[in-house]
């Protein structure tokens, strides 16, 4: 997967959530490098990407979305508006 | 809806706050930001940025602090963001701790477990049909189910004996959330409605039985989740991928409505609701303006939009018939006013003599509001203004911070009600007999204060009076009204401790323990239960941990008369010396010198964890504290050292 840049809306926002600064975020960021990405955070993270972005994941999909990247590219797919 | 600018502006601004710790304007943005904002992004910053500044929020609002644990079946974990910015918005700073999802039983009875060593304030018991009466869909899958009655009552018995065994280990206070009435049943929407055993039939039988049984139980409150549910659309409250795939039992998009529901209930367990309710006249209580359009020509009556204020005279004359009491602030002449409501009284709900008071003039309103707190011997915090003028109402908020204020929308009276009714300011999960009789008690105290003013002496007043006490045992009067003094008392008020319904339990049977009420009534009516007094053995001491008394009973000797009761009860149980506490507080400068005044001498201690307290010691072998003589007592017979 081509790293692309992300979005700062997207960026600001899993800042937000996993209270850390907009800067490090990027789309390496994963799971494992962030503390507080646990998997509540992380079940806060999809409800508040498809608040904001007005998308809804597959329940299936939302344990595999375990990075910047990978939830880029899933709200990509869902026509998200980035 | 907020510019991005706008809100990255303010969102900059409780950042600011944050850091310098200035907890009323990072409050003050979060409301203004939460209320046009519904990101759920925004209320995560919110939630992050707030929680760096629960001391502030403490020491510059008042905040209180909640050690609070939820017992669950279900996850709450995405909910608690928006719970703690809803508690902190409602001046709660909320320490929370989650248990597991199995284990609420084990939770709630073991004496040992998490919850237990938590040692919450407060605890939220929230567990969903699955968990609590998992059969009940198959048993009413029939509608028939001759075995749903039982089952019912088998799920309450069950929660009683979980609720029961808490309380007996734990003064926390606790909500117990209520049953959401399941959508999409097997018997479809005519069969749940028609057949007497279906499930949503059934489901609004445990609630019931649910909420009566926390009403059994001190300082327990129940939270109808389905009332919540059902006026946002039940068919969207729970987004079923969601609570398949996560057990999460609300849709996201609710998860503020949900969190301000569980605060505005559990305030109830902390905060009294206010007391009076002042209304202006022209476009609130009817439509127009009666200096201009007569009394004719004002709005009022069963046709629009008469109806819309009439609809709001009838919820008024509702409130007042569980004690809040009402009254007319307006700029107006009185006597157009007097002429108003008897030409009108066929199109009005209420008249005149509805209201407790009245200040129809063309002073500042924030000075006749002053005036009706003084007169009711009420303080500002007990006041709510409805008043259709922006001006007015921004005026009051200004001057009068304390005062709850509404804005009636006069463009769309039939919005009223509404608006009114999402306030939580009147809130109370009970209603005490003293409520109900409040207003004629306030009637009654303006005609004493009539009789004062012709009376000689205050000696002669007070005997003229005839003035009874009669004292109980807070186990013997309603414990809630116990509880309810507590809450609200803070002018006679000695140690302003907010003493639970459980812990009054514990003064009233450790042995030389004492939780007196004191019912007071004279020859103009029954004040009903107005003071409490909670002691406790020391030794050969008898201290008194809490005495206070209602604003509206202060003046005549009651106090004394609490004091002398309980320096013989302390006789009797065999104590030598009688210990009182003062803590003072912004409030309560009334009582400052109460123990020094009945001949009692402060002392001090070296009990460095009361270092805000003032003592005060009376040798009960050398005197007691006596009746006033114009007091007749009752309950207790007389007694002789």
């Amino acid at each position: 997967m081509s790293l692309e840049q992300v979005p700062p809306s997207l960026r600001e926002l899993l800042a937000d959530i996993f209270e850390i600064s907009p800067e490090q975020v990027t789309a390496e960021l994963s799971m494992e490098a962030v503390d507080s990405w646990d998997s509540f955070r992380h079940l806060q993270a999809i409800l508040a990407l498809e608040g904001e972005y007005g998308v809804q994941f597959d329940p299936q999909r939302i344990p595999e979305l375990t990075s910047v990247a990978l939830l880029q590219a899933e709200l990509k797919k869902k026509g998200a508006a980035l | 809806m907020l510019g991005d600018a706008e809100r990255q502006e303010l969102r900059r601004g409780i950042q600011d706050a944050v850091a310098r710790q200035d907890a009323v304007g990072a409050v003050e943005m979060t409301r203004r930001l939460l209320a046009a904002s519904s990101k759920p992004a925004d209320i995560l910053f919110c939630a992050t940025a707030l929680a760096g500044i629960g001391d502030a929020l403490r020491e510059q609002l008042g905040a209180r602090r909640l050690k609070t644990y939820v017992v669950r079946s279900v996850t709450v974990e995405p909910i608690l963001p928006s719970l703690t910015v809803e508690a902190v918005l409602a001046n709660y700073v909320l320490e929370l701790q989650v248990g597991g999802y199995g284990s609420y039983a084990d939770e709630l009875l073991n004496p040992d477990s998490s919850l237990a060593r938590f040692k919450p304030e407060l605890v939220l018991i929230i567990l969903d049909l699955e968990e609590i009466a998992g059969i009940l869909p198959d048993l009413c899958a029939d509608g028939i189910g001759a075995a749903v009655e039982k089952e019912v009552e088998e799920c309450v018995e069950r929660m009683a004996q979980l609720l029961r065994s808490y309380r007996s280990g734990s003064s926390a206070r606790i909500l117990f959330q209520g049953l959401v009435v399941p959508e999409f049943t097997s018997l479809g929407d005519v069969g749940e409605a028609n057949l007497p055993h279906s499930l949503t039939h059934a489901v609004q039988r445990l609630n019931q039985r649910i909420a009566a049984l926390c009403a059994s139980i001190s300082d327990c409150v129940f939270f109808d989740a389905d009332r919540l549910a059902a006026r946002h659309g039940r068919a969207r409250w729970r987004d079923a991928r969601m609570f398949y795939a996560s057990r999460l039992a609300v849709s996201a998009e609710y998860f503020r409505d949900y969190s301000h529901g569980l605060v505005r209930t559990f305030s109830t367990l902390y905060r009294a609701p206010r007391k009076v309710l002042c209304t202006d006249l022209d476009n609130t209580l009817w439509g127009g303006v009666l200096g201009e359009d007569g009394p004719d020509g004002i709005a009022t009556g069963s046709a629009f939009p008469g109806n819309c204020y009439l609809a709001y005279q009838k919820y008024l004359t509702q409130l007042s018939s569980r004690g809040i009491l009402l009254a007319i602030v307006s700029k107006n002449n009185e006597a157009d006013v007097r002429e108003a409501f008897n030409v009108r009284a066929a199109d009005l709900a209420l008249g005149m003599d509805s209201f407790a008071a009245h200040k129809i003039n063309w002073n500042e309103k924030a000075d006749s509001i002053r005036e009706l707190a003084k007169e009711l011997s009420l303080g500002l915090d007990s006041f709510v203004l409805v008043d259709d003028s922006p001006e007015e109402c921004e005026a009051i908020r200004q001057q009068l911070p304390g005062v709850a204020v509404v804005e009636a929308p006069a463009l769309e009276p039939w919005n009223l009600v509404e608006i009114l009714s999402e306030q939580s300011f009147f809130d109370a999960a009970a209603v005490t007999d003293d409520d109900v009789h409040r207003a004629a008690e306030y009637k009654a105290q303006a005609r004493r204060a009539e009789l004062a003013g012709s009376a000689g002496s205050r000696d002669e007043f007070l005997a003229s009076l005839g003035i009874v006490c009669s004292f109980q045992s807070a186990l013997q009067a309603p414990l809630s009204r116990a509880v309810q003094l507590l809450a609200k008392t803070n002018q006679f008020n000695l140690t302003t401790r907010r003493r639970s319904a459980a812990e009054v339990e514990e003064f009233a049977t450790a042995p030389g323990g004492q939780a007196v009420v004191v019912r007071v009534r004279d020859r103009f009516g029954d004040a009903g239960v107005v003071g409490l007094a909670l002691a406790r053995r020391q030794g050969e001491s008898c201290a008194i941990d809490s005495l206070l008394l209602s604003c509206r009973a202060i003046g005549r000797g009651i106090e004394t008369a609490l004091l002398a009761y309980v320096g013989e009860q302390a006789l009797r149980a065999g104590a030598k010396r009688l210990v009182g506490e003062f803590i003072a507080t912004k409030k309560n400068t009334p009582c400052a010198t109460f123990y020094s005044d009945h001949g009692f001498t402060k002392f001090v201690t070296s009990d460095a964890a009361s270092s805000n307290s003032e003592f005060y010691e009376l040798d009960l072998t050398v005197s007691h504290p006596t009746y006033p003589k114009w007091v007749t007592v009752e309950g207790n017979e007389s007694y002789e050292p």
